[in-house]
């Protein structure tokens, strides 16, 4: 039966398609067991045959095709074989091929399966060459179709190297090459969309590259360039000229990379116009600029004449009806494009030895005219300067869009890559999107591997650092007397002067010591008033600060000091949050230059050991961090807390408690911080009711005091979490003193954290949600485990066990704040209970921007945080 | 070799070509064939062409063949190949190329 119709003779065409489909998918999937060694001995096969018969191979194409010069043809088939495997021969393409051990990551290769590719006429057995060595060392099958000229020589050269590589074992079919046919081009359409093509791999004209890339399948397609050379007068005369010659009559300039217009300066014009014409090259007049491009340039479309590509310099001239007057054969014909290069019929894409050229008075000219020329056409491509200035070079390179610029050699051979420079050797050149295409590479085998990352999770990593000097007994103070300093100005509150701690602080100070006083600081005081304390700080001159007071007074000191060591400082800039501390924006001082002595006079906040300071803002609080905020030198001496009104030390006392169950469950606590939060909690539970009983016992003072500083050293390297995030909403927006708005949070905190997240944290840090059973430690740690009978209890293992623990830790806590009576809920601190359920919205805005609740134990929704203020409000009952 | 009703055979070493006692196996009329590939390090282009036409001649003759214990290596090999009557025989639940099982 004769096919008649379009669709029947579409039919026919499929089958075989599909043939060609299915034994390269067979072959694919062959293909995907063989190892490194086995790719290697292939493509080593393959290589060998290349070599032995590309001077065969190139004649065969030249015959066919009539284009180009065979010399060079079999110089382009040596580079698609011998250059191309001194590249690629050591490389890895199967398994692990490069492994990046500082990041902790491995990438693998996975081949593509089938890439259906074409070939140019232009290069028809160097292309094959080249991709079919490329497909083999990537294990990929490959099926060529070739353009219909050049069939018999692309399909000569798949079937020599398909041969060679079976001998070397590899899968059957995993080359195959569509048979020279009328119908070869409407087959090459269907095999475009054939669903088993994994991958398009097109070099050749523009229709056929956007067909490539219009099919829908990935695909490498490049195509057409427009190449401009800039020849600058610094370079080396005599020897561009040659480069530009050899460049342009290589393979009589079918290579796409190879020189189309040359942007000469003036300076040299007639040294190097002297050297073409002695070399060779006919410079025809502007009249014959004329012929030359009616005989080279088709009028209809725009683009070169197809019928002289590849031709030699000779026969151009003689379709132009031009006689070169001379004996000799004729390299290149060098037309001078005057008036508008834009518009000049010359300023197009040649490939054969026609080459135009325009002369430049300055560098800026000619930049602008390479544009010209680059953008007509050639973006992406291929472009090339001759130039000894460095400075020009780096002008040019900028300013050019060109996926290669070659300097001082012949672009087409360079462009290869591989003989002039350390190029990847290619037959298909990317354009980048200046082309359409989607890569600027020399198309290699890294483009014909599917790349697995395979990334281990990193080492997260985790420090330790607190206070370099801490001086911890009572009477401790007296180290004043061997602090090094000459001039120190002591940053207090008004309340510690009338406690007698200022004097007691000048008294040991050194003799000879010039000492400022700025005791106007507040709780929690404004960036104005640390402003004013910088005035005051800059006029002293002083190299020692001495922090004496609470944790608003501390909090304040490192401040003045930041600020007063480095006044370039932007508070708005050093204060953006961040969600890792290993890779915030912000950049603190690595050195401070100022002496900071924290002397606390509180058991609270832990802020002399701490890298934090918490500052009010307005109606919020920000809070910054970094290591240059920690003292240097820390005094904890419980003689100063003796004094301490009892509301003060129970409020204080409830922060540090706070400190030490936040740091605990934190995301970022650690066994050095885990050891320090359980034992301030320890501290804090026998010491206070102690305290209470005996506010001067001394004893009990020193135990309180330092609970508060190991928990200043937990959260200082833990950070603390949502109980702080509240506490620091609702102390900023109704006036609550800090620990007292934390103990309003705390029992809630810990029935909301003991609870699986809804939203687990992703952090690398915190593999394993264990906030319950890190409650329980410290339920069993301060004694409030079952009895010694039942010795197999296990809160790792018992959860019926670990939820009677927490709810133990919580009832402790409980009793532990009536005791104090310090107020255990929002109802209990005396807000207006309508001006705080009207604040809800504002509260919760502002503890989730607050940083507190990034190391929180789970992620907390802001549903979730407005519910925790709404259910805080009520008279906090017993924990059952 | 003998499993329950089925008729279990080894895939051993590298399968490069037709394997005759399967193929004695179908035509004799046996109902249930077992593929067992735990053995099996590699299949060629004709091992998988053969399988797939053994698989043909199965069908027609009502014969039931299942492949167990496919290394993933080979079992890759099957994904990559997309022929639909090996995966089913791998025991995926449809014709859908893309479905997958085993």
């Amino acid at each position: 039966m004769t096919a008649t119709t379009n669709k029947e003779q579409d039919q026919i065409l499929m089958e075989r398609a599909n043939h060609y489909m299915r034994q390269a998918r067979l072959a694919a999937a062959v293909f995907t067991q063989y190892s490194q060694e086995d790719v290697d001995r292939i493509v080593k096969a393959m290589t060998q045959v290349a070599i032995e018969n590309a001077p065969m191979l190139a004649q065969m194409a030249h015959e066919e095709t009539r284009m180009g010069v065979t010399e060079d043809k079999i110089l382009k088939n040596l580079v698609a074989s011998e250059f191309l495997y001194h590249q690629i021969k050591d490389k890895k393409s199967v398994g692990v091929i490069q492994e990046f051990p500082e990041l902790n990551l491995v990438e693998m290769a996975e081949p593509m399966g089938v890439i259906f590719a074409m070939s140019p006429v232009t290069n028809p057995t160097s292309t094959v060459i080249f991709k079919s060595i490329c497909a083999a060392k990537t294990r990929n099958s490959i099926i060529f179709s070739a353009h219909l000229m050049a069939a018999d020589s692309s399909n000569t050269a798949a079937k020599m190297l398909y041969e060679a590589a079976l001998a070397a074992g590899a899968p059957k079919g995993f080359i195959s090459w569509v048979d020279k046919s009328s119908r070869l081009r409407r087959l090459s359409e269907l095999m475009m969309t054939h669903p088993e093509v994994d991958l398009i791999f097109a070099t050749g004209g523009t229709q056929m590259v956007k067909a490539a890339y219009s099919s829908g399948k990935p695909a490498l397609g490049v195509g057409s360039g427009n190449t401009p050379v800039y020849v600058h007068s610094s370079a080396n005369v005599p020897s561009a000229a040659m480069e530009i010659i050899i460049s342009k009559t290589f393979d009589n300039g079918t290579e796409c990379p190879s020189e189309q217009t040359l942007i000469i300066d003036r300076a040299i014009s007639d040294e190097i116009m002297a050297e073409f014409k002695r070399n060779g090259c006919y410079i025809c007049t502007p009249d014959e600029v004329k012929m030359v491009a009616d005989a080279v340039i088709d009028s209809r479309t725009g683009g070169m004449n197809y019928r002289l590509v590849g031709q030699p310099a000779d026969l151009i001239l003689k379709n132009a009806g031009i006689d070169s007057g001379s004996d000799r054969p004729t390299k290149v014909v060098l037309c001078p494009l005057e008036g508008e290069l834009r518009h000049h019929p010359l300023a197009v894409e040649k490939l054969m030895p026609v080459l135009g050229y325009v002369f430049v008075d300055s560098v800026d000219e000619g930049i602008n005219r390479s544009l010209d020329i680059n953008y007509a056409g050639g973006t992406g491509h291929t472009a090339g300067i001759f130039a000894e200035d460095e400075n020009v070079i780096e002008r040019f390179t900028t300013a050019i869009n060109a996926g290669r610029i070659i300097v001082n050699s012949p672009s087409s051979i360079g462009g290869l890559g591989g003989v002039y420079n350390h190029l990847n050797t290619t037959l298909s050149f990317g354009c980048g999107t200046g082309g359409g295409n989607i890569t600027t590479d020399n198309v290699g085998i890294k483009n014909l591997i599917n790349f697995k990352r395979v990334p281990r999770r990193k080492n997260f990593l985790t420090t330790f650092s607190t206070t370099r000097n801490i001086y911890i007994n009572p009477g401790s103070i007296d180290q004043l007397k061997t602090l090094k300093c000459s001039s120190a100005f002591v940053i207090t509150s008004p309340t510690a002067s009338r406690r007698g701690h200022l004097a007691m602080v000048q008294e040991r100070l050194p003799e000879n010591c010039h000492v400022e006083v700025f005791s106007d600081l507040g709780p929690e005081p404004e960036f104005e008033t640390i402003q004013r304390a910088i005035v005051a700080l800059r006029k002293a001159k002083a190299d020692t600060i001495i922090a004496l007071g609470g944790g608003s007074v501390l909090d304040a000191a490192k401040l003045v000091r930041l600020f007063y060591d480095y006044p370039d400082l932007d508070l708005d800039q050093i204060a953006v949050s961040f969600l890792d501390f290993n890779h915030r924006m912000q950049v603190f001082p690595k050195e401070m230059k100022t002496q900071l002595v924290a002397i606390p006079t509180t058991s609270g906040t832990g802020s002399e050991v701490t890298p934090y300071s918490v500052l009010k803002q307005g109606k919020r609080k920000i809070s910054l961090v970094d290591e240059c905020l920690l003292p240097d030198v820390a005094i904890i001496d419980a003689n100063l807390t003796r004094s301490l009104p009892q509301s003060i030390t129970v409020d204080t006392a409830f922060d540090a408690l706070t400190h030490g169950l936040e740091a605990l469950v934190s995301t970022f606590a650690s066994d050095y911080t885990d050891g320090l939060a359980l034992e301030s909690l320890r501290l804090i539970f026998e010491a206070l009711p102690e305290i209470l009983k005996n506010p001067q016992s001394v004893l009990y003072r020193h135990k309180l005091h330092n609970a508060a500083t190991l928990a200043g050293m937990a959260i200082g390297n833990a950070s603390v979490g949502i109980n702080h995030a509240m506490a620091h909403a609702v102390g900023a927006r109704f006036d609550i003193p800090h620990g007292r708005a934390n103990a309003a949070f705390l029992l809630s905190t810990i029935a909301y954290n003991s609870r699986v997240p809804t939203k687990f944290v992703s952090i690398p840090c915190y593999p394993l949600w264990i906030a319950d059973r890190k409650y329980a430690r410290a339920a069993h740690f301060i004694g409030l485990n079952e009895k010694q009978e039942r010795q197999d209890l296990s809160y790792e293992k018992d959860e019926a066990y670990r939820i009677r623990l927490i709810t133990s830790l919580a009832q402790a806590i409980y009793d532990l704040g009536r005791l104090a009576g310090i107020p255990l809920s929002v109802g209990e601190l005396g807000i207006d209970p309508e001006v705080y359920l009207e604040s809800l919205p504002e509260l919760t805005e502002t503890a989730m921007r607050d940083l507190s609740l990034r190391t929180n134990p789970g992620y907390a929704l802001p549903t979730e945080v407005a519910q925790l203020f709404f259910e805080a409000l009520p008279i906090r009952q017993r924990p059952e | 070799m003998q499993t329950d009703n089925a008729q279990k055979i080894f895939i051993a070493g590298q399968l490069q070509r037709a394997q005759d006692n399967v193929d004695q196996l179908i035509a004799s009329g046996a109902q249930s064939v077992v593929l067992d590939f735990s053995a099996c390090t590699f299949i060629s282009v004709d091992g998988l062409e053969w399988l797939e036409e053994m698989l043909l001649r199965a069908d027609s003759s009502k014969a039931q063949v299942r492949f167990v214990s496919i290394p993933p290596s080979i079992y890759k090999v099957f994904k990559v190949a997309r022929i639909d009557s090996i995966m089913r025989a791998c025991g995926a639940p449809n014709t859908d190329k893309h479905s997958q099982s085993c």
